[in-house]
């Protein structure tokens, strides 16, 4: 389990977290939302360890991570950041191979490339595998990460008490309806088969559907935490966005509104289009 | 409910891998050919065909004077030279290489450390000074004064920049590139003052120096860069998959598994080791250093598993080549190696460039 | 008698045999020399010379031994059939191990600036004998030099009579020199190219003819060749100018003149500037007295010149 206690991180005087508290256990999928410079994306990067926090600890497994050394945390976790940008002309799928060439991993066995060819897959890009990774759209792209994200989670050793975390920083950002719902089930098959996931959306549509837990960020503070239908109160969601939001209410009259095909909502219709792909779960 | 998935064949069709093995197996082709042509070829026209009996007669002590002439040929000055040729070539190639990940920028150079600039301040202060302040320093190392000097200029500038950028315990990158162009301007004006105050011949040598040249190419010179081949060869293996790693961003190559700051002074000082010790034996040699790492990247994709070594032999092969031409063309004089790799790389690599594009450069 | 006929032509033939292998010099005994740098040097045979330095390739040819040079560098510009007829090495300071070796000299006379230093230590190490000769920029050095090179060539018999010569020439140089009353102040002019001066100061080859054509330098305050600006180089005010003759005009010339402040110098305005060959005036071999000599008519007209002054 990761988990953060008493987290702080400031810059420039600035508290960008504070005093944050924040588990994210393992088997679920925990959402962490809240307005735009609320702090989700530094929690995110002080969960992966790449911010460390000027007060307080995060801790995984219960040891803190500033104990863990780069390759240590590789094996563990893996982390899709809001943005990534690579100026050298890789191909689809060597950027996805990536994600095993960790410093200690076996990368150039048959495995390793049989996961990252799973991992496409899995984010439907296998038509993209000897595209060139720059000539690919920003959400087309941003699913390469997340193919590699993957195949990092699936590719490592690990031992049987230690846990793994997939950690996505606005993932569905650049993805059309249906990659999203393909993206964030994937995420929900990693939590089912025993990872713990955290992400930020922006989306809280998409947060409800998905996460089994949302938390909320004002400001950098925690604001509320607690399972979507709790967390959708007008009041509450109102204070953390600034800007009246009425919750689980029909639109007016005339005002079209969409309910996207998420296999979440609509389930019996879902199950039929899911795919799983069982070395990424293992 | 369960969907089976279908089986994945592992595509090789446009499989880097393969093409990544067989660009390294073609650099070591091209790259014995190249040591073929710099040990046959010179301008007294001695093939290697004497070898065995030179060396022989080497064993036996023989004062035979064909003999004599032989050896001095072939175990005197070619081979001594082909071993600095080897060396100069691939250190430039993977440094500049090297550069190019750390800094995610395919125009770095390896001099962009400030050892290039650090390293010719040094030698023409030697070259001006060599009579005048620095008397005793030409005294004490004779003949290799300069290259010592030049070796030394090189690493303690890098050295400067590393204390500079790294002062808050992270190095950061940017940090380093616009410090590292700082200390570059200052270590040119530096030189630029001293060049302005020496006198024509000096200036005349400087000139020759910073064109390059392995003419003056020793025994001593190939044990003294030894132990850099060694650091190189023992760094590259290290580095691969870090360097793989920061081509996606620093942060992201922490996410990877990459210990950062570790890497990055790794790849920083065993740049400025190795590229200074071929400034010190070789002078300035341009092109290498910038153009090689692309050309591989060309053949074989941006893998640094693939374009490290590549780097490394065709770094190699392309300066013995110029080397051969800068001995032949003029014979019995000889050009400078920095012009020739310019005179004869440039229009190799443009004609590479316009026919598959550089790709990829963002 | 037939016995004395035969005996008279026998003679004749030795004699003439004896007189050839005299005059032939190269076929001798192995003799050491010691060259400028103190190195002991065993020369077997002269008879093919590598000559790197301009000033060594003219004393070889002045001492007749032009036609055993096989190879020059690129400063051997006099006369012009050495580099036309000759293989050249290419810069003197720029040379190259193989190639050095492969133009097969059997000795090799170098000046004491060739370089790289690690190819001239290849090269005193190699198998063919390197005699290093040094530059000295006065009389008496170029006597010196001329009696060496003379000796390692085996033409002590020429070389004496050169040195002699030479003696002479710059006995009568020094005796022009004490007539003159005032030494005229003038700047030596090494290039004057894309804006930059170059001029002779103290200590370099153009001070020394100078020295020797009895003026003062007037930029005796720098040191080497150096460029000079342009409110430096007016400052100066040369009474006479000397410049480098190149192939092609005398642009220089006309830099110089471009320059700001040199109009109202005494040189210009007395129109007193002269070209001349570089490698003539500065190079120190057997043409110098002459060169300092031609110098000085230019610079003193009135001094009492006997008209049966050889000039070249």
């Amino acid at each position: 389990m990761l988990e953060a206690r008493a987290v702080t991180v400031e810059r420039r005087g600035r508290k960008l977290l504070d005093d944050v508290y924040v588990k994210v256990p393992p088997g679920r999928v925990t959402a962490i939302v809240g307005a735009n410079g609320s702090g989700k994306s530094t929690l995110m990067k002080a969960l992966a360890g790449e911010m460390k926090p000027c007060d307080g600890d995060v801790l995984l497994d219960g040891r803190n991570l500033k104990a863990f050394t780069a390759a240590d945390l590789a094996r563990r976790r893996a982390m899709v950041p809001q943005a990534t940008s690579l100026s050298f002309p890789f191909i689809v799928i060597e950027v996805v191979r990536l994600g095993a060439s960790v410093p200690g991993f076996d990368a150039i066995t048959t495995r390793a490339h049989a996961i990252a060819e799973e991992a496409l897959l899995a984010v439907d890009l296998a038509a993209f595998r000897e595209r060139l990774y720059y000539e690919l759209s920003g959400g087309e792209k941003q699913r390469v990460h997340i193919a590699r994200a993957l195949c990092q989670l699936a590719a490592a050793t690990r031992g049987p008490q230690d846990s793994a975390m997939l950690l996505l920083d606005e993932p569905t950002a650049s993805l059309d309806l249906p990659h999203q719902a393909l993206v964030l089930d994937q995420a929900r098959q990693q939590a089912e088969a025993g990872r713990a996931v955290a992400v930020v959306l922006h989306d809280l549509n998409l947060a409800a559907a998905w996460a089994d837990e949302l938390i909320v960020l004002k400001s950098g503070r925690v604001l509320a935490r607690g399972a979507p239908a709790a967390v959708f109160n007008d009041a509450l969601l109102s204070e953390a966005y600034g800007c009246p939001i009425r919750t689980n209410a029909t639109p007016a009259p005339g005002t079209p509104y969409l309910l996207p095909h998420l296999l979440r909502l609509l389930p019996h219709a879902a199950r039929r289009d899911r795919r799983t792909f069982p070395s990424l779960l293992s | 409910m369960q969907d089976a998935t279908p089986a994945l064949p592992l595509r090789a069709t446009v499989d880097r891998e393969v093409t990544g093995a067989r660009v390294i197996a073609g650099s070591v082709a091209v790259l014995v050919i190249a040591l073929f042509l710099s040990l046959s070829v010179g301008a007294t026209g001695v093939t290697l065909s004497s070898l065995p009996r030179a060396a022989w007669g080497a064993i036996q002590g023989s004062t035979d004077p064909v003999l004599a002439r032989e050896q001095l040929i072939l175990l005197g000055i070619r081979l001594p030279r082909t071993i600095l040729g080897l060396f100069v070539g691939a250190a430039l190639g993977v440094a500049g290489t090297m550069m190019q990940g750390l800094f995610r920028n395919p125009l770095a150079d390896p001099g962009i450390v400030g050892v290039s600039s650090g390293a010719a301040l040094a030698a023409v202060a030697t070259i001006a000074l060599g009579n005048g302040l620095f008397l005793p320093w030409t005294r004490a190392f004779g003949v290799y004064a300069l290259p010592f000097a030049a070796f030394l200029g090189g690493f303690a500038t890098t050295i400067l920049l590393v204390a500079i950028a790294g002062r808050q315990g992270q190095m950061m990158v940017g940090t380093l590139l616009l410090a590292g162009i700082a200390i570059g301007a200052i270590a040119g004006a530096l030189t630029g003052l001293i060049a302005y105050a020496s006198d024509d011949r000096e200036l005349r040598d400087l000139t020759l120096w910073s064109m390059g040249s392995l003419s003056g190419a020793s025994w001593p010179k190939v044990v003294a860069i030894l132990p850099f081949a060694l650091l190189v060869l023992i760094v590259l293996p290290k580095v691969i998959r870090a360097l793989n790693g920061f081509l996606l961003g620093e942060a992201e190559a922490f996410h990877l598994g990459v210990d950062t700051e570790r890497i990055k002074r790794l790849v920083i000082l065993t740049t400025a080791a190795a590229v200074g010790a071929a400034v010190a034996v070789a002078g300035v040699v341009g092109f290498v250093g910038i153009v090689v790492p692309h050309l591989v990247r060309l053949l074989a994709g941006p893998d640094h598993r693939f374009v490290l070594p590549g780097s490394a032999l065709l770094g190699a092969s392309l300066l013995l080549v110029a080397d051969v031409i800068a001995r032949m063309i003029v014979r019995p004089a000889e050009l400078p190696l920095g012009i020739v790799m310019a005179a004869v790389g440039a229009p190799v690599f443009l004609h590479l460039v316009l026919r598959r594009g550089i790709g990829g450069v963002e | 008698m037939k016995l004395g006929r035969h005996a008279y032509v026998a003679l004749c033939l030795a004699g003439g045999l004896a007189a050839a292998a005299a005059l032939a010099g190269p076929a001798r005994a192995e003799t050491v020399v010691t060259d400028s740098g103190g190195r002991q040097v065993r020369i077997a045979d002269a008879s093919r010379i590598l000559s790197i330095g301009g000033d060594i390739t003219e004393l070889l040819y002045a001492l007749g031994a032009g036609t055993r040079i096989v190879a020059v560098d690129t400063t051997s510009q006099h006369p012009p059939e050495a580099l036309k007829e000759k293989k050249s090495v290419g810069y003197m300071r720029a040379l190259s191990a193989e190639g050095v070796i492969s133009v097969d000299a059997s000795l090799i006379i170098a000046s004491d600036r060739s370089g790289p230093p690690e190819v001239v230590k290849a090269l005193k190490a190699a198998p063919v004998p390197y005699v290093e000769v040094g530059e000295h920029l006065d009389a008496e050095g170029v006597v010196k030099k001329t009696r060496l090179v003379a000796g390692i060539v085996g033409l002590e018999q020429a070389g004496e009579e050169l040195a002699a010569r030479l003696e002479r020439e710059f006995a009568g140089l020094a005796a022009m020199r004490s007539r003159i009353t005032r030494p005229a102040r003038v700047l030596f002019v090494l290039n004057a190219g894309g804006g930059r001066v170059t001029v002779g100061g103290g200590g370099s080859s153009a001070d020394a003819i100078l020295k020797l054509a009895g003026a003062a330098n007037a930029a005796a305050g720098v040191s080497g060749f150096k460029p000079l600006s342009e409110e430096a180089l007016a400052d100066l005010q040369p009474e006479a100018i000397v410049t480098m003759r190149r192939s092609g005009g005398n642009h220089d010339t006309d830099q110089l003149l471009a320059v700001r402040g040199m109009a109202a110098t005494p040189a210009v305005v007395a129109r007193r500037i002269f070209s001349m060959d570089g490698l003539y005036l500065l190079g120190f071999g057997p043409r110098t007295p002459s060169a300092a000599l031609d110098l000085m008519r230019a610079l003193y007209p009135d001094l009492p010149w006997k008209r049966e002054e050889p000039t070249r």
